[in-house]
């Protein structure tokens, strides 16, 4: 049985068990298992157990439970409704002014959280509810925060871009900067999208129409004192960040005992709401973790078994003009993010691509932007997409998976917008970094 | 030709996979008539960095091109032997020790206390000096004082610590903002052609070069059985192929660095220290302590320490009796 | 099937039980991690110990608390077809999807059993400066992991049995539905 066939019927295998409704990390475990002891018998299951283990060493998981213990805490203490009430009064009687606030404060979130998990569970739990709270519409509330979350990945810091600058020996000092113009954009063209939405469709985004919401701009400003805790929690983890008194995972924790000074503050503390805050972060982070446990084996039995050979070869076969190899190799990425891991898409393209890159005269760093690009594209995509399960882990009650996905489809079609702008006009990648380190 | 499938240390854009894949896995195929190609994978292509040994003694990988301190965790000897910190001046030497001076012999040894005889080691030694990166000028053992340095691994920490630095245990996903933004002010990392790619250089503008610290030793081994399986003039072949193969890169590697140093030192917005030898002489007299310590923790540690010393001696790099392993 | 039930019942009690040890894990992460900032920021004297041991404590909760994800039915899963097919097809369909995790985790218990042996022998340690013996305490955690996940999933299996469909109140179950305490939970589950 040749290579290709074996990938596909990997691929329905995935689809088939995933259809079924059995938890996304069986279904990837199930795979693996059954795929290693088809090619390796007994003794294959090492690739499985190796792989799995390994998974617990990974420090930048680390963040993962001090977002969502913090976010929790932030929730249940009433900050997030303050301050979503606070934002709702400022943008006074503009249609879907939360929404694009929304995005402003994921921007700042991707600043400070160089994992996508952390800050889609953090969105849902303080922004999903209050949206809708506010009577926004539950795919445009659900699309913005995971396509608003995943840019955590483009926005410096980032691990995606450690790994892959790692993986193909870029700079990643230059990945960092390379990435806050194309963010920035991506993020300005979720703001347009949903402008143009509910100007086109007012039922989207109620106007807020509280009596205060109706005065003028410099009486508005007094209502923001719901944000102001927020804030200067918000500004205290960046500033513990970005003046080197804690790394990315610590600041995570900082934030976390933040977010407990601030209800302490707010009078809101209680072992209770400690407790249950707690109890909620384990459902989620287990849930986000045996998710991620059953999925990271597939890759290396996959490669052993002539993965990479067999995509070389494809890539290898094409006549193509170089932004076409370049156009294909990203529909490649594309099509692995709707059913592998994205360190398993790093381990599997980046050996093929990085080399190719270069011997076509393109810049790595360039190509390197687009990889994350395209990574945040698997965050959203189907059938496997994080950002997703991220999403659901905490969503409230009846938001189920196939809402998520249906409500990120947009969405992904404007991060391929944004990714074919960077493919075209190269610049916004990297007249940053050439600004900086030339 | 069969395929040997081997998982490598490296990663899939660095200059020495770059060097290897295009310059000398060709040439196996040649030295073995034809019986033997390679596959060499990139670093957790196939299992995690650390598991190797046991996939090539399960035959799951055919061989392992990986770094033996990779296995400090299992036997402290894979400290002494895979980066004796402050010890040999080029890679040659050590290289040559591997090859003639019971590098082999040692790593052997060590090897078999995790792999139960599964593995067969069919050459050893380094292909790269590390250059070590600093975002504040250290010019000597002085100037280490109070310095926070990245450094995870065992040997290394220890050494830094008793020259009165402050080792930092942070995982390397941290690295790069933790020396951007001041967490620590040094950090032990790869040679100077990688960490020029991996832009460190450029977030820490005062690299020690040429290294005082690191020169990671690579192990190249094979499964037993598939060893015995082959011919003598194959084994052979393998053998000559490795070394021939490592001294060919370290060369490469050590012309890139130089032709990068010069680069910078021209255009002068980073700062490249070069200790003097007195400085040098004091840090091995440091690290020597450490290494002494070190070796008491496993009859292989202590074992591989006696072997690299007295290579040392011989070789004239020790001055002294050499045998403070069993102090 | 009385006695199944009973056990089923205390393995519900257990997986919760574990799952609020959990939390207390994830409490001392924050305090350990803000204790290393404390100490190399202010005192300029980082601990070789704080980062592997928040490592090692975040870990365990996130295998141990495999019990407590099952029990409450969070594990993400696809759940579309749910609409498409007739109620009695997709109960059935939750049964197979039940006993397909069961196999997967007993063969990633039989995948991880030697390797947790293995590592218990010496025992492997970090290799770090403060080199403590992480693998050799974590392989053997993943191994109680995916054993709780089994036992808790025979339990589901159980209540599969004792009537229809009490998975689904459940499984929605957001922050504020359950209260966090067993009585709670078994109450969900009778309704
Ligand atoms: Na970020
Ligand atoms: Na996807």
């Amino acid at each position: 049985m040749g290579i290709e066939v074996v990938t596909l019927l990997i691929v329905l295998a995935l689809l088939g068990l995933m259809a079924f409704g059995i938890p996304l990390g069986v279904t990837t475990l199930t795979v693996s298992v059954a795929t290693s002891l088809i090619y390796f018998g007994p003794k294959g299951l090492f690739l499985v157990a190796s792989n799995v283990y390994h998974v617990l060493e990974k420090y930048e998981l680390v963040a993962v439970p001090f977002f969502v213990f913090m976010a929790n805490v932030l929730e249940r203490s009433g900050i997030a409704r303050a301050l979503f009430d606070s934002m709702s009064i400022l943008g006074g009687r503009a249609r879907g002014s939360v929404a694009v606030q929304t995005c402003v404060v994921a921007v700042i979130l991707a600043a400070m959280s160089g994992i996508m998990g952390g800050e889609i569970v953090m969105l849902g739990l303080i922004a999903l509810p209050q949206m809708l709270r506010l009577g926004y519409d539950r795919n445009l509330s659900i699309g913005i925060i995971c396509a608003a979350g995943a840019l955590a990945t483009l926005i410096p810091p980032s691990v995606v871009m450690i790994v892959y600058g790692l993986a193909a020996q870029v700079s990643i000092t230059k990945l960092f900067a390379g990435g806050v113009i194309p963010g920035l954009i991506l993020a300005a063209i979720f703001v347009g999208y949903i402008l143009i939405r509910c100007r086109l469709n007012p039922s989207l985004a109620p106007i807020n129409d509280a009596p205060e919401a109706a005065l003028p701009l410099r009486q508005r400003l007094k209502y923001l004192k719901g944000a102001v805790l927020p804030f200067i929690l918000i500004g205290a983890v960046l500033g513990m960040i970005y003046s080197g008194i804690t790394t990315v995972t610590e600041a995570a924790a900082m934030g976390a005992v933040g977010a407990m000074i601030i209800a302490i503050i707010l009078k809101q503390f209680s072992y209770r709401m400690i407790r249950d805050a707690m109890r909620q972060t384990v459902l989620t982070v287990g849930s986000i973790i045996w998710l991620v446990l059953g999925a990271v084996s597939l890759v290396g039995i996959y490669n052993l078994i002539g993965g990479i050979s067999f995509l070389r070869g494809v890539l290898e076969g094409l006549d193509l003009p170089p932004l076409a190899v370049i156009a294909v190799m990203m529909g490649i990425v594309m099509i692995l993010g709707t059913f592998l891991e994205w360190i398993a898409i790093i381990f599997i393209t980046v050996p093929i691509f990085a080399p190719v890159v270069v011997g076509l005269g393109f810049d790595p760093i360039w190509f390197g932007v687009l990889f994350a690009m395209n990574i945040q594209i698997y965050y959203l995509s189907p059938p496997f997409g994080p950002a997703c399960f991220f999403l659901k882990s905490v969503a409230p009650e009846g938001v189920e998976l196939q809402h998520i996905f249906r409500a990120v489809l947009p969405f992904i079609g404007l991060q391929i917008i944004g990714m074919l702008l960077v493919l075209f006009f190269p610049q916004l990648a990297l007249w940053l970094p050439n600004l900086l380190f030339n | 030709a069969q395929e040997l499938r081997v998982q490598s240390s490296f990663n899939s854009g660095d200059y020495a996979y770059q060097y290897l894949q295009e310059h000398w896995a060709p040439k196996l195929e040649e030295m073995t008539d034809g019986d033997l190609s390679i596959n060499i994978m990139a670093t957790g292509a196939v299992v995690p960095y650390k598991e190797t040994p046991d996939a090539v003694a399960m035959g799951l990988l055919d061989g392992d091109l990986t770094a033996p301190s990779y296995f400090t965790g299992r036997n402290p000897a894979f400290a002494i032997l895979g980066d004796l910190t402050a010890g040999y001046d080029s890679p040659q030497q050590l290289l040559d020790f591997c090859r003639e001076g019971g590098g082999e012999a040692a790593l052997q040894t060590a090897l078999d206390t995790i792999a139960d005889g599964q593995i067969h080691v069919v050459g050893c030694g380094p292909y790269k000096r590390e250059a070590l990166v600093a975002a504040v000028p250290i010019r000597s053992v002085a100037d280490l004082k109070g310095i926070k340095i990245r450094s995870p691994e065992g040997l290394a920490a220890d050494v830094f610590q008793r020259a009165g630095a402050t080792p930092v245990n942070l995982p390397f996903s941290e690295v790069f903002t933790a020396l951007q933004q001041g967490v620590v002010e040094a950090a032990d990392a790869s040679a100077y052609v990688n960490n020029d790619a991996s832009g460190l250089n450029d977030i820490a503008k005062y690299p020690i070069y040429p290294g005082i610290h690191s020169m990671a030793s690579q192990q190249f081994t094979l499964n037993q059985d598939l060893w015995e399986s082959l011919s003598d003039e194959d084994q052979q072949a393998l053998h000559e192929w490795f070394y021939a193969a490592f001294e060919d890169l370290a060369k490469a590697v050590h012309e890139q660095d130089e032709k990068l140093v010069a680069r910078d030192k021209a255009k002068g917005d980073i700062t490249v220290i070069d200790w003097p030898q007195a400085e040098r002489d004091k840090f091995r007299e440091i690290a020597r302590q450490a290494w002494s310590d070190y070796a008491k923790k496993s009859p292989e540690a202590q074992a591989a320490l006696q072997a690299n010393l007295d290579y040392m001696k011989k070789i004239g790099l020790m001055k002294g009796d050499g045998d403070s392993a069993s102090q | 099937m009385r006695l199944l039930s009973r056990l089923a019942a205390g393995m519900d009690r257990l997986s919760a039980f574990i799952g609020y040890g959990c939390a207390v894990l994830f409490f001392v992460c924050i305090l350990l991690s803000a204790f290393e900032v404390v100490m190399r920021y202010v005192f300029n004297a980082p601990t070789q110990w704080t980062f592997e041991t928040v490592m090692a404590v975040c870990a365990t909760s996130w295998v141990l608390a495999s019990g407590y994800v099952t029990q409450r039915r969070r594990h993400i899963a696809i759940t579309m077809i749910e609409l498409v097919v007739p109620a009695s097809v997709w109960r059935k369909m939750e049964l197979v999807a039940m006993v397909v995790a069961v196999f997967a985790l007993a063969a990633l218990v039989w995948a991880a059993w030697e390797p947790a042996l293995m590592s218990m022998h010496g025992p492997e340690r970090s290799g770090s400066s403060f080199n403590p013996p992480l693998p050799a305490y974590l392989k053997p955690m993943l191994v109680v992991g995916a054993i709780l996940y089994i036992l808790q999933l025979l339990s589901n299996i159980i209540h599969w049995f004792e009537g229809p469909s009490t998975g689904a109140a459940v499984s929605a179950g957001s922050d504020h539905q359950f209260a966090d305490n067993a009585n709670h939970a078994n109450r969900e589950r009778d309704v």
